[in-house]
């Protein structure tokens, strides 16, 4: 099957009922989203699709099938000259210097990438609402929540500059 | 003909750097121990430095508590550095980078003396071959206070080298060669430069200096102390960090293997079944104790594995009520690991108080599960994994396949989090036997299943305290008895095991640092458990402190006397006691400690030392429908001399959040001969929700750095039920924490 992932097109021959997780990583060797839980519960392997964050270790592929399927490979984008710009999203976690091990933190960002698409001026308590669910183990939530609402801001003003 | 030439020089080298591997010619090793040599990439300059671990610390208590885990060392470490012809400078680590940020602040410490731009350092995971020797691994928060010292004298010697050549090749004295930024000018006629690449190019003969160039003082730092940016988190948070279960090499399939049904179940006979016709399957290989399956995805593997005919011998069944009663303190028994004064007889004098604490069983829960590749070839055997411990792993390898040391390399990867549970990874071994089998590369990740159930926990601790106090509220005399099941002893071999007696895992952390109290007495009991438990982040710090912190607070209490006022009177004007004295002082401070609090909240003060980090938390907590929460937290923290502000700040946060988690949801518990919890529905973690405001107000002392992985865990639990004793009067002597 045919999976548009990151704007482009990755043929894969994963079973329908195969997790999109195992495909993204193993099969198609984009291993920056993680492996936690297998449950859903920890959001490690949180990825979006068609804008929405979903658990990849629990999304089985035939439901990503056609559509927009965004992983952290994809935040950063090259500019004009082939340089990598990384996405609000990316500097704030990097100003913020959001993460210790970051084994979590792609599921973090993805996170964040859905809920900031459609949250407008996000109060701390939207903020915490959207995040927490996101498991941490080296602790970096307060960070998490500083560099969210950062990026909350720059995102926000692309969106005015987009429609103005 | 110049091209030939080229391939004769190569191919010496080849050789010349077998010989070194070997421990022959090559790198001329100075006295001072010095190793130095032409780069890896057969160019350049590349210098190390061998140092042994302090073998002072297998000898006493006291030693161990501030200096941290004895090393299994069997001999030097070497940090490596690299000067590229291009002036790139190459760093590679001996320690690991597991979220901890030692990466970053021992290439602070290194771009110091090197007189390097720190942003241009290169840092790189260093493999076995490449100089670590560590048994150990990384670990016991000991990466920067072991290394502060080698690594700047390695640095500076390195600088130096590099000075002298640019002053010969100028024809000038050294003394007038200044280095700047990778770069050596002349003094006299600063237009005069050369890179370090430069100077370092082409030439093959350097004369090691006969004594360490004198350090910087530490008015002169530039980069140490400084709250540099992480060198990691690009590469973390693009996604290209490559952590164990990333590793993808060509040709490269998964394994998976037999896990016991129950907790200590041995395999009593295995046999293929239907395994080998299982889709995808390339091997089944069965072993003494072990099976596995090989295949071309890790689904396959684990289909095949369930296809296999098992049979298993079951371990004597256990329950968790065995598991609580074998984790008593008896009054007899134990090795006394704390003896100041005559405390038996004080303890009958004056008003006697006793209470006794718990801590249950816990899991790691790291988020990156076990990982490991293993590419087993005939006269090489390369692994990257997931580990803390690329030593003790290369060991185990070896051992496992019967190979030489020597011709295994072991790579560390970035992890995904320790906290003690990558010091031994199984997971390594596993790959190797099934890499061995097929021929090609294996890949073994874990699910968190066999996390939950087939590694090793935190283990239980149950903790008995005795008091007596005064006419005037003081401390008379105090004794702790403790029990617990192993932390460092599964991993050692019985003579350490006798020579220590008690395991100073166990107890971390239930010593009395109130040097102002007279006579101190603690005694450690061994529990020993029907299943592998072991070191977790602080090992015994968390729980011990819990106990001994909480006691503290019921002392303060029958004495009528402020909690904070208490500790301090109880210490004294030493070094250590002034340092305790001023993180309490400035977190109570911050805190607002005496000052009103907001209605329907209190605030609880707790500290500990470790590794001779002292740190003290005040907790800010309210009640509300029966629940504890916790709306802030403030934490002062003296790690020595600080390397990175901002590390210092994220490992406090970091620990705080840690061991909040372990103050209110983490349990573990067995029903039947297993692990109840098999993943994080039965076993959740805090989350951002749960999260107090935490502030770190960091107090820096002396010209060394101590630890800081794990210190500031000890105060959390304690601070916390102090203010929930503070609001309710309800002790709190378990954790975690639940309300009557």
């Amino acid at each position: 099957m045919d999976l548009k992932i990151n704007g482009q097109t990755f043929s894969s021959e994963a079973e329908a009922g195969d997790m999109l997780l195992w495909v993204l990583r193993d099969d198609l060797g984009l291993t920056g989203t993680k492996f936690g839980c297998g449950i859903g519960i920890c959001g490690s392997c949180t990825v979006t699709i068609d804008g929405n964050a979903m658990r990849s270790c629990v999304t089985p592929v035939a439901a990503a099938e056609g559509k927009d399927i965004r992983t952290v490979e994809g935040l950063a984008t090259l500019d004009a000259d082939g340089n990598e710009q990384l996405h609000p999203i990316q500097e704030a976690f990097i100003e913020a210097q959001v993460p210790q091990c970051a084994w979590c933190m792609n599921g973090q960002m993805m996170t964040a990438l859905a809920f900031l698409e459609r949250a407008d001026s996000p109060t701390e308590e939207d903020i915490v609402s959207a995040m927490g669910n996101n498991y941490c183990r080296c602790g970096c939530y307060a960070r998490i929540k500083v560099a969210v609402a950062n990026a909350a801001e720059t995102v926000q003003a692309a969106k005015t500059q987009e429609v103005g | 003909m110049a091209q030939k030439r080229e391939d004769i020089t190569l191919k010496d080298k080849t050789r010349d750097a077998h010989a070194a591997q070997k421990g022959k010619r090559r790198w001329r090793v100075s006295r001072r121990g010095f190793l130095i040599g032409a780069g890896v990439t057969g160019a350049g300059l590349a210098l190390g430095w061998r140092y042994g671990l302090p073998e002072a610390r297998l000898a006493i208590a006291n030693n161990l508590e501030t200096a941290g885990a004895p090393g299994q060392t069997e001999g030097p470490v070497t940090a490596w550095f690299e000067v590229l012809p291009d002036n790139q400078m190459i760093l590679y680590m001996p320690k690991v980078e597991m979220g901890q940020g030692v990466h970053t602040s021992l290439a602070q410490i290194a771009a110091e003396e090197l007189e390097y731009p720190f942003e241009n350092l290169k840092v790189v995971s260093a493999s076995t071959d490449r100089g670590i020797k560590d048994g150990f691994g990384t670990g016991a928060s000991n990466t920067v206070s072991t290394l502060f010292t080698p690594l700047r004298e390695a640095a500076a010697t390195m600088r130096e080298l590099m000075r002298s050549k640019a002053a010969e090749t100028w024809n000038v004295e050294p003394t007038s060669v200044v280095a700047m930024d990778g770069t050596f000018f002349q003094q006299a006629n600063p237009n005069e430069v050369m890179t370090y690449g430069e100077v370092v190019e082409g030439v093959s003969d350097w004369d090691i200096p006969k004594d360490p160039p004198e350090l910087k003082p530490i008015s002169e730092f530039r980069y140490i102390g400084k709250a540099l940016k992480r060198v990691d988190f690009e590469d973390k948070l693009t996604g290209r960090a490559v952590y164990g279960y990333d590793v993808r090499v060509p040709d490269m399939v998964y394994g998976a293997v037999a896990r016991p049904p129950t907790i200590g179940a041995t395999l009593a006979s295995a046999s293929e079944g239907s395994a080998r016709e299982q889709p995808g399957v390339i091997d089944v290989v069965i072993q003494e104790g072990f099976a596995g399956v090989v295949a071309k995805t890790r689904a396959q593997a684990s289909r095949g594995v369930e296809a296999l005919e098992l049979t298993w011998t079951a371990a004597d069944p256990i329950q968790q009520s065995d598991i609580e009663a074998l984790v008593q303190v008896s009054d007899t028994g134990g090795v006394v690991i704390q003896r100041e004064g005559r405390t038996r007889a004080n303890l009958d004098k004056g008003k006697l108080i006793e209470g006794e604490y718990r801590s249950p069983m816990a899991a790691h829960a790291h988020l990156e599960p076990q990982a490991a590749m293993v590419n087993v070839k005939a006269d090489k055997v390369t692994a990257q994994v997931s580990t803390q411990s690329p030593g003790l792993v290369r060991d185990e390898i070896a051992e496992v396949l019967g190979r030489d040391k020597e011709e295994v390399e072991v790579t560390a990867t970035y992890l995904g989090g320790g906290f003690g549970r990558r010091l031994n990874v199984e997971v390594a071994l596993e790959a190797a036997r099934l890499s061995q089998a097929v021929g090609t590369p294996v890949h073994v990740g874990w699910n968190r299943t066999e996390e939950f159930r087939d590694g090793y926990v935190r283990p239980p601790t149950h903790s008995v305290l005795r008091g007596s106090l005064d006419d005037a509220g003081n401390i008379l005399a105090i004794e702790h008895v403790q029990s617990s099941g192993d932390v460092a002893f599964p991993f050692f071999p019985n003579f350490l095991v006798s020579l220590f007696g008690a395991d100073f895992g166990a107890w971390r952390g239930s010593r009395f640092h109130y040097d102002g109290i007279e006579n101190r007495h603690v005694v450690s009991q061994r529990a020993k458990l029907p299943l592998k438990t072991g070191w977790w982040r602080g090992l015994g710090l968390l729980c011990n402190t819990f106990a001994v912190e909480s006691f503290m607070d019921e002392l303060a209490h029958e004495a009528g006397a402020d909690a904070l006022e208490f500790r301090l009177r109880h210490l004294s004007d030493s070094e250590h006691g002034t340092r305790m004295k001023a993180v309490l002082s400035a977190a109570s401070e911050r805190a607002g400690w005496g000052a009103p609090v907001a209605e329907g909240r209190a605030r609880g003060i707790a500290c500990s030392t470790d590794v001779r980090t002292v740190c003290a938390q005040v907790a800010e907590v309210s009640v509300e429908d029966g629940k504890i929460r916790v709306h802030k937290m403030t934490a002062a923290i003296d790690p020595g001399l600080v390397i990175n502000p901002d590390g210092v700040t994220a490992q406090t946060q970091g620990s705080i959040v840690m061991g909040l988690s372990s103050t209110f949801f983490e349990k573990l518990t067995v029903k039947d001969s297993q692990f109840e919890a098999a993943n994080f529905d039965r076993y959740p973690l805090l989350t951002m929700k749960e999260t107090p405001e935490i502030e770190v107000v960091i107090l820096e002392s002396g010209d060394k750095p101590f630890g800081m992985g794990e210190p500031p865990l000890g105060p959390v639990a304690a601070a916390v039920g102090n203010a929930v004793f503070a609001l309710t009067g309800q002790r709190l002597r378990e954790l975690p924490f639940k309300l009557a």
